[in-house]
């Protein structure tokens, strides 16, 4: 489904992705490790198709389709998602609104019929239930004076009302405490299915125990050095990237 | 207004006389200067409300006291006489001016590093002329303020500071000006010059004391010129008589990443007026600027700040508190404008008042005139009384009424008290601040 | 960040909705300002001689006076002896005496501003009274506000019908000496409209006016003045359009809103005069003096406005808070874009004790408009316990735009407690990319994002003219995103 192929990237004229490859078939659940300043971030924003990073070589494509070269909002059209590690803030815009116009932005540009309000609401009020998201928080404006916790679920709210095709979740474990992370993993697993792939990026190995990859990479200096199953995400809290990079300058 | 006009009175006398009294030849561009500063007091508009820089501060009162420029001493001080005032000066380079002179006998710890020059400015026109000729009236003063002008045409004396490349001052400079009484009422106009090259470091403490009663017009112009990546901190503690003007008009010019903060506590004065106008030359400077002023009765104490933004990525930083416990004026504006071309500027500026009995008034006018898109600006801008359930709150811990109050103003007054690193300076303003409050809050309903 | 700023162009070059003239033939007088000009408009309306002395009386004061220059708005000079002081759709006989007699093309002309004053047509429970060039064409569900003991009418008819209320009360809060432009209206003003709200009585139905300026040449000086008898209330709203013409034209009206004991008064404005071109050529100059009293206790005047359209905008809705515990507020969304200027805000004098006043004042400058609040907030001694809050906030669109803000915080009771807040942003990268990478256009990410930025703002107008100011937002900001 997504076929990411020696993708050189940066931005402000630095280079950080050096010949990334990757491949995510549907269904799989891909988890992508590596210390501060490796690339993640990058590498979920590239995709997502943020103004001002830069693809200096190699190419992406999902479902066979060049996706570099679509904006944005059309790689959303297209089923792909970015759970943010800040996400952001919007004075003044009803959370649910916003959720709205976003559902049935997504649904035209796929030719479906919009929801009208009745359903949205049945379907929106569903899923917060199952997130255990308070119902005063989808009246309140986006993301405005949310706890980091709240906010992340939001996030997986917001999934799972959109209905991705690919979801990156950048960092979406980072400042939980255990039982939010636990609601969150419980939230993010309901939503697998045979047809929709999932990308973690994550610092830590903590989050892979709620949510269970199909495979583990570690992204190093840009590149992926190494991939492996669940195991390899154990391996490396043991002992830390020193050694893969270590290996791999050998 | 045309009463105004013809009012000049003193003002007109002194601006027209064709010659200023001074003892000697002077070098042409310091004669150029006086004439093109005369040239301006003839077209400056007199000050008025119609100004919007004087809409709430008049100076009818200035106009109508007659003024004798302080160029020569009426009579000499002693240093029995001086000392009271003085203080003991430990651990800092010390300047004395009487009346708008410089005293030479009466500084002391000025064995300076290499590289410093402090001392009269008047000496200077001797010693140092070439610099002089390069910074006095660099930043053009006279030209849109009748006072600075004044000041300008009638240069006599003042303080030079010069401080080479990267010289970093050890102790901090302390200038004290002391306004005493004599039998005429005296203009003294001390004209100061500041210039830290490239990588300097200096604090400088201004002090200005006057004799209690004594009547003056203390009329000062300082241009502060910090070159790429110099530092300066700069304390003002003025504590005229409250029988005096006082005008202090500071020129702030900053190169490239170079720093100023500059903290101004304002007591005394009938009528005390503290302008500080800053431009940014080039990128990353930063200017911080604190302001505290407590008005008593039949005072007026006023700021204005005009803070210019004309380069990208400078930061300025305005706090400005008050606190009016008589019958008496505060008035501050504050403004910032920030140019077409001064992207990522980030320009805060607050202004907060305790109004803390009737029959006072508080004017203020915080602006912003933005250019730019991609900035962050603020300002913020209260009036208000202390909280009364902050007082409930000390008091049934078991604090008296008063004390309470005093703690609760002393507390909103202590953050720009804070931000004056030189310790010593730092406890006069605070015993000075708590001897006012004492004083008001005893006279309090 | 190119396609950006792409769409935001196109935005900015959306055209003007309203700019169709309509072919009428005008009983327009000849450009001109003179005694003989206001002799001439008291003669046609009929007025008693009072109103005639009054408007005399305003033009010697307008002579001694000088154009004011202290607003952060640029023009050239205006010829005010270029400028016709009146014009009226010609008529036949008297006036229309009910909508069927009204011109065919002036129903349609308001028609096409999509405010049919066929009442049948009419929004729901709005009286609509209209204005066109200088007189009021028609006013709709007379009847219903009859009973009510309701008066609204144009001002000429007051004038008539009414000549003691109106002689009481006009130039009661806004006197001719007030200002330059107030001062011009009262000696030239040609219509505008009068409401009368009895004792006790809740207007049953928003009122509304519409005023349109059509002839070239011709200024418009409409003069409103509401009065709300004690306990009474009455939500007003005011709309306004103007042709696309080269030149300039000047819109200087004064509007009077007086509210007695436990009144109150809200009084909305969607201003969209036509702005002028991309080259800031043509326009209207919109001048305006608005001035509330809250003469009684407890009385209440709220103003909340709109305002997308014009050249030049220079005003500053106000309320005198006279009475005990009476409360004013100002709710304020100011757009600019190309070549617009505005300088708007509002003066909140209390004078009474408990006192409360609001203001909410949120600017946003785009293409290369200037945006302007000044505000005043006075707090005179009497004004024990008065509170005040005051936030004001920019959004700048683009890099060649400007917001300003300029209050002014006069406190003379210790008692009082004014705070007063001011920020200025633009649409940040991060919130745009959030947007579109939930699958949201550009263009709707923005008007979402300004929506949201007015949204304290537009929860103050009346529910149907919300949405009709919001659609308008987004029009006059289509593609505008930065």
């Amino acid at each position: 489904m997504l076929s990411i192929k020696d993708l050189y990237a940066g931005i402000d004229g630095k280079t950080i992705l050096q010949g990334l490859n990757l491949e995510v078939a549907p269904g799989e659940v891909h988890a992508i490790m590596g210390p501060n300043g490796s690339g993640k971030s990058t590498l979920s924003h590239v995709l997502a198709g943020r103004d001002g990073y830069e693809v200096t070589g190699g190419q992406v494509r999902f479902d066979g389709e060049d996706l570099l070269a679509l904006a944005t909002e059309e790689r959303a059209h297209r089923g792909i998602f970015l759970g943010m590690q800040y996400p952001v803030e919007l004075p003044g815009v009803n959370n649910m609104t916003f959720m709205r116009e976003a559902m049935n932005a997504n649904r035209r540009a796929r030719g479906e019929p919009e929801l009208d309000a009745v359903a949205f609401m049945k379907r929106v009020k569903e899923e917060a239930r199952h997130l255990k998201l308070d119902e005063q928080l989808l009246k309140r404006n986006v993301n405005s004076g949310f706890s980091g916790g709240e906010k992340k679920r939001n996030e997986i709210l917001q999934m799972a009302m959109l209905e991705p095709r690919l979801a990156i979740l950048d960092e979406t474990d980072s400042g939980l405490d255990i039982d939010a992370l636990r609601v969150i993993s419980d939230g993010v697993n309901a939503l697998r299915t045979p047809d929709r792939s999932i990308i973690l990026i994550t610092h830590y190995q903590r989050l892979l125990e709620y949510i269970q990859p199909d495979h583990v990479h570690v992204l190093v200096g840009g590149r992926i050095l190494r991939s492996g199953d669940k195991d390899l995400a154990l391996e490396l809290e043991e002992k830390g990237y020193g050694w893969i990079e270590e290996e791999a300058a050998a | 207004m045309s009463t105004l006009t013809e009012q000049r009175g003193w003002f007109s006398a002194l601006a027209s006389s064709s010659e200023p009294e001074q003892s000697g030849p002077e070098p042409d561009w310091l004669r150029n200067t006086r004439v093109l500063a005369r040239d301006a007091i003839r077209e400056l508009p007199v000050p008025n409300r119609k100004l919007e820089a004087w809409r709430y501060t008049s100076i009818e009162g200035l106009l109508q006291q007659e003024f004798t420029p302080a160029v020569e001493q009426g009579r000499t001080w002693t240093h029995e006489e001086l000392e009271p005032w003085l203080g003991p000066a430990a651990d800092v380079y010390r300047l004395v001016f009487v009346n708008g002179q410089c005293i030479p006998r009466l500084a002391t710890g000025l064995e300076l590093p290499t590289g410093v020059t402090l001392g009269s400015l008047r000496a200077a026109l001797g010693t140092d002329p070439k610099l002089l000729a390069t910074w006095l009236n660099h930043t053009g003063a006279h030209e849109e303020h009748l006072f600075s002008a004044l000041n300008t045409a009638l240069i006599h004396d003042g303080l030079l500071l010069h401080i080479a490349a990267d010289v970093e001052l050890d102790r901090p400079i302390e200038v004290v000006y002391l306004n005493l009484e004599q039998d005429k009422a005296l203009l003294n106009q001390p004209r100061n010059l500041v210039v830290l090259e490239p990588g300097a470091s200096a604090t400088l403490v201004e002090r200005f004391i006057g004799a209690e009663e004594a009547v003056y017009f203390h009329n000062q112009v300082t241009e502060l010129v910090l070159q790429e990546g110099a530092e300066l901190r700069h304390y003002r503690m003025q504590e005229e008589s409250r029988a005096s003007w006082h005008l202090a008009s500071l020129y702030l010019s900053q190169d490239a990443h170079s720093r100023y903060q500059g903290t101004s506590l304002s007591f005394g004065g009938r009528w005390a007026r503290t302008e500080y106008q800053a431009r940014f030359q080039h990128e990353a400077a930063q200017c911080e600027l604190n302001g505290l002023y407590t008005v008593g009765k039949g005072q007026l104490t006023d700021f204005h700040l005009d803070i210019r933004h004309s380069v990208p990525n400078c930061t300025s930083r305005e706090r400005f508190k008050g606190i009016l416990f008589g019958k008496g004026r505060a008035v501050f504006d504050g403004r910032i404008l920030v140019e077409k071309q001064a992207q990522k500027s980030d320009a805060q500026l607050r202004n907060d008042n305790l109004m803390l009995v009737r029959d006072a008034e508080v004017d203020t006018k915080p602006q912003l005139e933005i250019h730019a898109d991609d900035v962050q600006c603020s300002h913020g801008t209260t009036v208000g009384q202390l909280d009364p359930q902050q007082v409930f709150y000390l008091r049934s811990r078991g604090i008296d009424t008063d004390s309470a109050r005093r703690m609760l103003c002393l507390g909103f007054a202590g953050e720009i008290i804070d931000t004056i690193e030189v310790p010593i300076l730092r406890e006069q303003a605070m015993e000075r601040l708590t001897a006012t409050i004492r004083t008001a809050t005893e006279t309090l309903e | 960040m190119n396609s950006q700023q792409q769409t935001m162009d196109d935005l900015i070059r959306t055209g003007y909705q309203h700019g169709f003239v309509t072919d009428i033939e005008a009983d327009t007088a000849p450009p001109g300002l003179s005694e003989a000009v206001i002799r001439m408009i008291s003669a046609k309306k009929g007025e008693p001689e009072w109103l005639l002395e009054w408007r005399l009386a305003a033009y010697a004061h307008w002579l001694t006076l000088e154009e004011p220059d202290w607003a952060q708005v640029r023009h050239p000079p205006i010829d005010f002896q270029s400028i016709s002081y009146y014009s009226a759709p010609k008529k036949k006989g008297d006036g229309p005496k009910s909508l069927d007699e009204v011109d065919p093309q002036l129903l349609d002309a308001y028609n096409k501003l999509g405010i049919p004053l066929e009442e049948q047509k009419a929004l729901a429970g709005v009286a609509v009274d209209a204005v066109f060039d200088s007189v009021s064409v028609a006013t709709t569900f007379r009847k219903n506000l009859a009973d009510a003991g309701v008066l609204f009418c144009s001002m000429s008819e007051a004038v008539r019908e009414y000549p003691e209320l109106v002689r009481q009360h006009l130039g009661s809060v806004v006197p001719y000496k007030d200002n330059y432009f107030a001062c011009l209206n009262a000696a030239v003003f040609t219509d505008g409209t009068f409401v009368y709200i009895p004792k006790g009585v809740r207007c049953p139905m928003e009122l509304s006016t519409y005023f349109r300026i059509n002839e070239a040449n011709t200024g418009q000086f409409e003069r409103t003045l509401i009065v709300a008898e004690a306990g009474s209330h009455v939500s007003y709203l005011e709309g306004c359009t103007a042709p696309m013409r080269d030149e300039n034209q000047l819109h200087a009206a004064v509007v009077e809103l007086i509210a007695m004991e436990d009144a109150r008064i809200k009084y909305s404005t969607v201003q969209n005069w036509y702005p002028g071109d991309e080259q800031g050529k043509g326009g209207i100059y919109n001048f305006v003096t608005k001035r509330g009293d809250c003469r009684g206790d407890r009385s209440h005047i709220s103003w909340t406005q709109v305002e997308t359209g014009s050249a030049i905008t220079w005003k500053y809705p106000s309320c005198i808070l006279r009475g005990d515990d009476s409360v004013g507020e100002f709710y304020s969304v100011a757009v600019t874009r190309g070549m617009q200027q505005a300088d708007t805000g509002t003066k909140m004098i209390h004078l009474g004790r408990n006192t409360r006043s609001t203001i909410v004042s949120k600017g946003i400058s785009a293409g290369q408009g200037q945006n302007s609040y000044r505000g005043l907030v006075r707090m005179a001694q009497r004004a024990e316990n008065a509170r005040n809050h005051t936030q004001c906030d920019s959004l700048l669109i683009g890099d060649r735009c400007g917001a300003h803000t300029f209050p002014y915080i006069e406190v003379r009771n210790p008692t009082a407690k004014v705070e007063h807040e001011a920020t200025t942003s633009k649409i940040s990268e991060d919130q745009l990319f959030y947007c579109r990478q939930r699958g949201l256009s550009e263009e709707n990410a923005v008007s979402m994002i300004v929506n949201g930025f007015c949204k304290e703002v537009f929860k103050e107008l009346p529910m149907e003219f919300a949405v009709e100011a919001q659609k308008l937002l987004n029009l006059t900001l289509e593609g505008a995103v930065g």
